[in-house]
């Protein structure tokens, strides 16, 4: 068989498992892992009114994985009144996390600029979380839409990372890892993190070191929140789907592995 | 002088913002204030022109060359309509900037992304072979992470999840701490290096 028709046909194998996975409506529910659990039970015990800083820190790529991590803490957050301040340090984060926010409040009838804001993007990351330390106000004189930060009800009072309980970066690569590096030692500022699967281990040591508070990692991540918070969403849907793909890279990976050896077992014994 | 000019400010601006770290003084404070706010953007605005105007004259060469022709132009039109629509509609949440973004941008990103998933799929089967005994290790290991990520790790064997916790807090931990460390020490020595003007190769290559 040639090496184009092979390919085809894990592309096929790939395409037909995930769209079955996806049709079958089946509920994969597996214990809570430590950092999971730690992000919910700390969210839970915020008291109502408390501030909380989101940053969509993500490109539109990896929002079939992250977006239900954003989507479950928010709306963990709005259902226990809990105050969102909301920014982008990605360009391209931006118009999603102003969406994001702007639909979870809808669902808890939420007010903008009372109960959430978003701050909208500002380019060279490692000076905003540096200058947001000092003054948001400065680094952000006006929210997404216009508004003069310092007059927004929510933002009043709010002059820096003194006033904010948590960040939390929402990110498919390393930009969580600056929050933690600039943010953390130098303001003393609590940094979570919801990031995709393949990033968790890069945020390890951090996460061993107490640098980092917590980690929800991957759609697997996102359904655990979910199971805790007690309604399902778009990570528990997903799951059925990327098992039924690693399972199918493993068989793909061991049936490779059973030819390579029948191969090399024939060639020893022509040779 | 073309040479010391920008390694005194190279110099100064690098022994500034490096002592400013550890004073609480009013003067610090702002220094750190007006670098951090108002130079550092300044800089990245004047980065992103360097950016653009270099990527402009590769594609112009290209197109002039017929060299990849269509993508340089698609490139090229992608690079003036965002710009265009942003001037003529702004970048608001109903601009015709974001519905670009939204519904052309973000769709591509995402069908590149998801085409990964493919990729791996067709490596797994004709890369990922046990062609050694380190290979095997590689192999056997990077088989039960996969399979300890799984929801169904769990109900398979009690193990596997305590398995993969094991292999990643302490084997891949120890190697990401140690890669770590040296960046983090190869970082140091560069800054070092640069502020001293030892290091000059961001000037002229030399």
């Amino acid at each position: 068989m040639s090496k184009d028709k092979i390919r085809w046909i894990i592309f096929a194998g790939l395409f037909l498992f995930v769209t079955l996975a996806y049709t079958i409506d089946i509920k994969m529910v597996s214990s809570p892992s430590y950092e999971v659990q730690k992000s919910f039970d700390y969210i839970e015990s915020l008291p109502e009114g408390t501030i909380l800083m989101i940053s969509f820190d993500h490109e539109a790529s990896s929002l079939p994985e992250v977006q239900p991590i954003s989507l479950v803490m928010i709306r963990h957050a709005f259902r226990n009144n809990l105050k969102i301040v909301g920014l982008s340090l990605f360009a391209e984060g931006t118009a999603i996390g102003y969406r994001t926010l702007n639909k979870i409040a809808a669902e808890y009838d939420k007010q903008y600029g009372v109960d959430y804001v978003f701050l909208g993007f500002k380019p060279q990351h490692i000076a905003a979380i540096l200058g947001m330390g000092e003054s948001i106000y400065d680094v952000f004189p006006r929210d997404y839409l216009g508004n003069q930060t310092d007059t927004i009800p929510i933002m009043i009072g709010v002059v820096n990372y003194d006033n904010i309980e948590m960040v939390i970066s929402i990110t498919d690569g390393d930009r969580a890892v600056q929050w933690i590096e600039y943010a953390g030692p130098r303001y003393d500022q609590k940094v979570m993190t919801g990031l995709t699967a393949a990033m968790i281990t890069s945020y390890d040591p951090y996460l061993s070191s107490g640098q980092l508070f917590s980690v929800v990692g991957g759609l697997k991540g996102a359904a655990e929140y979910e199971n805790l918070y007690g309604e399902v969403g778009k990570g528990n849907r997903g799951m059925p789907a990327q098992t039924v793909a690693h399972l199918y890279l493993i068989v793909m990976i061991i049936i490779g592995n059973i030819i390579y050896f029948r191969n090399r077992k024939r060639q020893g014994r022509s040779s | 002088m073309p040479t010391r000019l920008p390694l005194l400010i190279c110099l100064v601006s690098g022994v500034v913002m490096f002592l400013q770290y550890f004073s609480r003084h009013p003067v610090a404070k702002l220094i750190y204030q007006t670098v951090t706010n108002d130079w550092w953007q300044v800089i990245f605005a004047f980065t992103l022109i360097v950016g653009v105007a270099g990527f402009i004259k590769i594609t112009l060469r290209k197109i002039s060359q017929k060299k990849d022709r269509t993508y340089a132009l698609i490139a090229l039109g992608g690079l003036l309509l965002m710009p265009i629509l942003a001037l003529i509609g702004g970048t608001n949440i109903e601009s015709p900037f974001q519905w670009a973004f939204e519904n052309l941008l973000a769709p591509m990103q995402a069908t590149v992304f998801s085409l990964l998933a493919f990729f791996v799929a067709s490596a797994s089967f004709r890369g990922f072979r046990a062609r050694s005994i380190p290979a095997a290790i590689l192999l056997g290991t990077a088989l039960l992470v996969l399979v300890g990520r799984l929801p169904i790790a769990e109900h398979i064997s009690e193990y596997i999840p305590d398995l993969t916790f094991w292999i990643k807090n302490y084997p891949s931990m120890a190697a990401r701490r140690a890669i770590l460390i040296g960046i983090g020490l190869g970082s140091m020595t560069t800054a070092l290096r640069v502020i001293l003007g030892i290091e000059r190769t961001y000037l002229s290559g030399k």
